[in-house]
């Protein structure tokens, strides 16, 4: 059985495949309640399956040991596996899902780096602004997500960031 | 007569000109940068070409360039649509010059709108109301502070040549008032390549209201009665409606009236919109006169029936507008929601990247305008508008609901929309009952009533999500091509 | 019927499941650390893991050992599967009595080891433990010896890797070394021959754990490490992910997948990536990331001498390894590090059937004291020979500079590479223009009034004749200059045609590569 528990709904699940009946039917459980579930397709946009009666389209998108991002029917959501061990594993690396106590400073969105508000060496507060992004004719700022010393400044003067990019660590 | 058309544009609104020009059989060149050699008004006009790299300065914006196409391809009009070079009176003088029909106002009655000063008071002359403001630009943040003073915060800080809520930010104090006329004169130039500031008085509570007009080469003025725009964020339009909720028969016909001698009064030709602030009290104040084709103009189509880009060339080619004021009956209700590529969590900040897969929605009575296609890419060098969906009704409360069924209806994949917070507000209680304001967000804690909303539509579908995550393991295994599972080799390998 | 039997059982079962015991668990854990089956748990797949040997216990009586007595004796391991595919593991078991390695797990090791042999299976180590046992003296040394001596057995025949998540000290690093991959945790996992006590003891050098042997230490400085995994979750994806790409054994293909990625897609930006100016520094990745299936471009011993990059991606499906100068390091100038580090990535790659492409711009070997003293010369004769020696298709592309022994030892034609193309911006010559005329026109020059222009003249005149693929392409020691845009299919349509290559090399017990 595995453990799901999925981002901003309190409950927690377990789930398996219990049958794998030939020609894409299988019999699956949900914590305690059985459930038929037909595969229509797969390729790689994701599957069509049809539970218990009713249609749905799945798309999965990045896949982690402890995380599955899937998009079901235009839904994004969300899953986290294993999150029992959670509290171990995050003692030393201090990360994970909440940004707050992560040392990089990561961009929200793609775009240019118009200008950059601090040094290395600098100390911030959570909210100061680190640097300005120019993207869709916005100017959008960068804020600190927590307190601490800028280090490693990533992003460079009229270069370009991707989401996600790393503009500094603030430690 | 018209019969080539440039449109010096991009997105949907290229399209939007595309579609009724080919309607009428008249020929369409579309402009591209290196961004939008994908783009679909490429692949519909009649001949496309590049002119130049991304940024909208070396391309869109580039008026020699655009000018070349011109001349090289023989057009002998342009569209300028919205935002870009629609507002600028050099490119429309530069038009004049070379004797292509600008299907718009004329450059000097656009100079006149654009400057806000000029046009301020060309409406006073004309006994129309305007808000409380500076008498004419600031010379600086020092000029700006003092009369933010003078007339009392909150104020707000305009860029004159703004448009499309950029260029604007509302300040409560003087610091705030420092910092915001530093960025208004960033974006300013970002955008449209100038920049010269105003105060104005920033009313609370305020709806915005608008009308739009048209006017022919022979001096005939019309309305084509108002939408009401109040619902908006950093003071760019999100949800658009007419009519308004607001307005009855007399308000509409005695408004109507100011608009139409606001448009004799900066000699204006072709289509425009007049755009009002109406205070809690009732009383209507006149901001600007938008001189383009607006973004939200389909839902004026909607209701009059009219194809608005057909009436402009109709002008533009010198006749008169084929009917009189009072033949215009309003017809039904419309709504348009502007579906922009922006995280509503992030602060809406810009979401871009490739879309995979859109499925885009229709039906009767159900309209979309959009360049998205599966398999296009919501650039960072452009505006974050990637569609309008819009839908009609008999009854106000069908337009809504048809347009909750639209928003249900639209996927697109790859970036993060608006169409949540959408589907949001139209089911709240007070945007049935019209209870509409410029600052509605805010009033009714809209993003919250969002994360809720969100929160409910996971819950119901959480069995399915369990679902697709068990059954993964199986889908995963149909995506390899060459199985490692049965090791056949290993076993006969002989030495 | 026989309860008692069943009773036993299950009693014995469910103690080796505790390891060292609840205490030890909750100790593991407070320090930020997983157990032994924890890890295995989050590495395989679900309900896929036989254990093996979970009741193996020591035989020792020296001090005191048999009252500590525990099942499993320090090493968990057993077969699972990891997305689908069989793969055989251990895990040292912190909680009991340290982790220590004992004759009892050395003996489980290599017979899981001897396992995967036999079944052609990668096989996958956690490591997390004090070292040898000291109790057992020197039988515990024989123990990794024979541990060691597996490692070899099973080199190049199925993909090993370790992941360090614990300490690893004295001879039990040499397992990991041995091996072909090593993940470290961040502040978890540290590997030395001689800890800091001795370190201070000995030298008088006062250093911490995470300094002397932590990831990043390891990452960045020696190279021991492939990857540095912030956390645990990332360690197993990281093992996931690197196994995605790699075949089960020697005799194996690399998983293919299917992509919607178009095999004929173009980038007509590509060209723009590489600024006008020679001295200008771009991003490699970026042309990698474009070229590949999906922007997936999994790199490997990412911090380790930057200046050249590799790793794993795929082209149309197939999987392929890259090896790349990377312009923002030293200029991309091939060195000590980058020799080694290519190397050996080029050699597993061959061990494993896993086609090799080379994206070249390079301004030539880091000159100096440093680099001669230390021995560019031996280790970059590594990579000639790696080069040389791989049978596996190998395609070289030259997008800029490739200058002298550089540019032989990046895979050019004459070290058997099977297709060479060259973008228009290639330049191919002996040396760069500059370092060329001052030898070539050393008498001109001095005899010149005006040397500073005649030189620029000379340098010009140089460019245009030698600083171009075209010279090369005259002789065919490049097969075409391409089109940037189209880099991607070309690439594609070559691996294609390279599919069925077959070579072989002279029989011989294995050469001499300068070491």
């Amino acid at each position: 059985m595995t453990n799901y528990k999925i981002q901003d709904i309190e409950k927690s699940f377990d789930g398996k495949i219990i049958e794998n009946l030939g020609n894409n039917d299988y019999v699956i459980k949900i914590n305690d309640a059985e459930h038929k579930l037909k595969i229509i397709t797969m390729n790689s946009n994701g599957i069509e399956f049809i539970l218990n009666q009713q249609y749905h389209k799945a798309k999965y998108l990045e896949q982690s040991t402890n995380e599955m991002n899937i998009v079901i029917d235009n839904v994004p959501m969300t899953l986290n596996l294993h999150t029992h061990f959670d509290k171990i594993v995050y003692k030393n690396s201090g990360g994970g899902g909440s940004g707050t106590t992560q040392k990089a400073l990561k961009s929200q969105i793609p775009g240019k780096v118009v200008s950059i508000s601090v040094g290395h060496g600098d100390s911030v507060k959570k909210g100061d602004v680190v640097c300005t992004l120019e993207s869709m004719k916005m100017q959008v700022a960068v804020k600190a997500h927590k307190d601490g010393v800028i280090r490693n400044i990533k992003a460079k003067e009229t270069g370009t960031v991707a989401k996600g990019d790393i503009i500094a660590d603030i430690e | 007569m018209i019969e080539k058309v440039l449109i010096a544009n991009r997105g949907e609104i290229a399209l939007r000109v595309i579609r009724t020009c080919k309607a009428l059989g008249i020929k369409t060149v579309a402009v591209y940068s290196d961004e939008d050699t994908n783009s679909m008004h490429v692949k519909q006009a009649t001949e496309a070409y590049h002119i130049g790299e991304a940024t909208p300065a070396k391309s869109y914006l580039n008026q020699e360039k655009i000018l070349d196409v011109m001349l090289s391809s023989g057009a002998d009009s342009v569209h300028p649509g919205y935002g870009f070079l629609s507002e600028n009176d050099d490119f429309a003088s530069l038009c004049e010059k070379n004797k292509i029909t600008f299907i718009g106002p004329s450059a000097d009655s656009m100079n006149l709108c654009g400057d806000k000063m000029k046009c301020k008071a060309a409406m006073l002359k004309a006994d129309v109301p305007t808000v409380p403001g500076s008498p004419g630009l600031v010379k600086d943040a020092d000029d700006a502070e003092k009369i933010a003073n003078d007339i009392g915060y909150p104020v707000m800080l305009k860029s004159v040549y703004g448009g499309g809520g950029r260029g604007i930010r509302i300040v409560t104090n003087d610091k705030e008032l420092r910092d915001g006329y530093e960025s208004v004169t960033g974006e300013s130039i970002a955008a449209v390549g100038k920049s010269a500031i105003l105060v104005e008085k920033f009313l609370e509570k305020t709806r915005h209201i608008e009308y739009q007009f048209a006017r022919d080469t022979q001096g005939n003025a019309v309305h084509i009665f108002e939408r009401e725009c109040s619902i908006q964020r950093r003071n760019q339009k999100l949800i658009e409606q007419t009519p308004s909720p607001i307005v009855d028969e007399e308000t509409r016909a005695r408004v109507g009236e100011l608009v139409v001698n606001a448009a004799h009064a900066v000699d204006y030709t072709n289509l425009g919109t007049a755009e009002f602030l109406r205070a809690d009290n009732g009383e209507f104040y006149f901001i600007e006169i938008n001189a383009r084709l607006q973004v939200e103009h389909p839902i004026t189509e909607f209701v009059s029936g009219l194809d608005l880009v057909k009436l402009q060339l109709d002008i533009a080619n010198g006749e008169p507008i084929p009917f009189k004021q009072s033949d215009l009956k309003m017809n039904g209700y419309a709504i348009e929601c502007r579906i922009n590529a922006e995280d509503t969590f992030m602060d809406f900040a810009p979401s871009t990247g490739p879309v995979p897969d859109v499925t885009i929605p229709a039906g009767p009575s159900v309209r979309c305008d959009t360049y998205l296609y599966p398999g296009c890419t919501v650039s960072p060098y452009y505006d974050s508008l990637m569609a309008k969906l819009v839908t009609w009704g008999q009854t106000f409360e069908e337009s809504r609901t048809r347009m909750l069924s639209a928003l249900n209806d639209f996927y697109i994949q790859g970036v993060e929309t608006s169409i949540p917070l959408y589907k949001t507000i139209l089911n709240s209680d007070e945007y049935k009952n019209g209870d509409l304001s410029t600052d509605f967000l805010k009033r009714y804690d809209m993003i919250n009533r969002l994360t809720a909303d969100l929160k409910t539509e996971k819950e119901n579908k959480t069995d399915a999500a369990l679902a697709a995550a068990i059954i993964h393991s199986e889908y995963f295994k149909s995506r390899i091509q060459n199985t490692t599972t049965h090791n056949s080799h290993w076993k006969d390998k002989l030495d | 019927m026989h309860s008692e039997k069943i009773d036993e059982y299950t009693k014995n079962s469910n103690t080796a499941l505790q390891g060292g015991g609840q205490d030890r668990i909750t100790s593991q854990h407070e320090k930020g650390k997983l157990t032994a089956r924890e890890r295995i748990d989050l590495l395989l797949d679900e309900g896929t893991f036989v254990e093996i040997d979970p009741l193996t216990t020591h035989h020792y009586h020296e001090y005191n050992m048999q009252k500590k007595k525990f099942f499993t004796d320090g090493v968990v391991g057993g077969y699972g599967n990891v997305s689908g595919r069989q793969i055989f593991v251990f895990a040292y078991d912190f909680t009991v009595l340290g982790g220590t390695l004992s004759q009892m797990g050395a003996k489980k090791i290599t017979k899981l080891m001897d396992h995967a042999l036999k079944t052609g299976c990668p096989i996958i180590g956690v490591m997390d433990s004090g070292g040898a046992r000291i109790q057992e003296g020197i039988m515990s040394l024989d123990g990794f010896a024979d541990i060691f001596y597996h490692n070899q057995l099973a080199s190049g025949v199925i993909p090993q890797i370790t992941a360090s998540v614990g300490p690893s000290a004295g001879g039990s690093v040499y397992s990991p070394a041995m091996t072909d991959f090593v993940i470290m945790v961040e502040k978890v996992g540290s590997m030395f021959v001689t800890g800091p006590d001795v370190v201070k003891t000995v030298l008088g050098e006062e250093i911490s754990f995470e300094e002397l042997g932590g990831a990043n230490t390891h990452g960045s400085k020696s190279g021991v490490a492939h990857f540095v995994a912030e956390n645990e979750y990332e360690c197993m994806d990281y093992i996931k992910k690197l196994i995605s790409f790699l075949p089960q054994n020697n005799t194996e293909q690399p998983p293919k997948l299917t992509t919607d990625d178009d095999p004929n897609r173009l980038d007509h930006n590509l060209i723009n990536i590489m600024p006008e100016n020679p001295l200008q520094p771009y991003d490699m990745k970026e042309i990698i990331n474009s070229i590949v299936d999906d922007h997936d471009f999994f790199e490997v011993h990412e911090l380790f001498a930057p200046n050249i990059v590799v790793g794993y991606a795929r082209l149309n499906g197939t999987v392929v390894g890259i090896v790349a100068n990377q312009p923002m390091h030293l200029a991309g100038a091939l060195d000590i590090d980058s020799s080694n580090k290519a190397s050996r990535f080029i050699r597993f790659c061959d061990s494993f059937n896993v086609p090799i492409i080379t994206l070249v711009d390079t301004p030539g070997y880091m000159p100096g004291s440093n680099q001669e003293h230390n021995g560019i010369i031996r280790h970059g004769s590594k990579l000639l020979y790696a080069y040389c020696e791989a049978t596996v298709p190998r395609i070289t592309l030259v997008i800029g500079k490739a200058y002298g022994g550089a540019y032989i030892a990046m895979g050019s034609k004459n070290l058997r590479t099977d297709v060479n193309y060259a973008w228009p911006t290639a330049k191919c010559a002996v040396l760069g223009g500059e370092a060329a005329v001052k030898i070539m026109n050393r008498k001109e020059l001095a005899a010149s009034d005006d040397p500073e222009s005649l030189k620029k003249e000379l340098i010009e005149e140089f460019a245009q004749k030698f600083e171009n693929p075209y010279v090369a392409a005259s002789h065919g020691t490049v097969d075409n200059v391409i089109d940037p845009a189209e880099t991607r299919p070309m690439l594609i349509k070559a691996l294609e045609m390279l599919a069925n290559k077959r070579e072989k090399q002279l029989p011989r017990k294995h050469g001499n590569i300068n070491l």
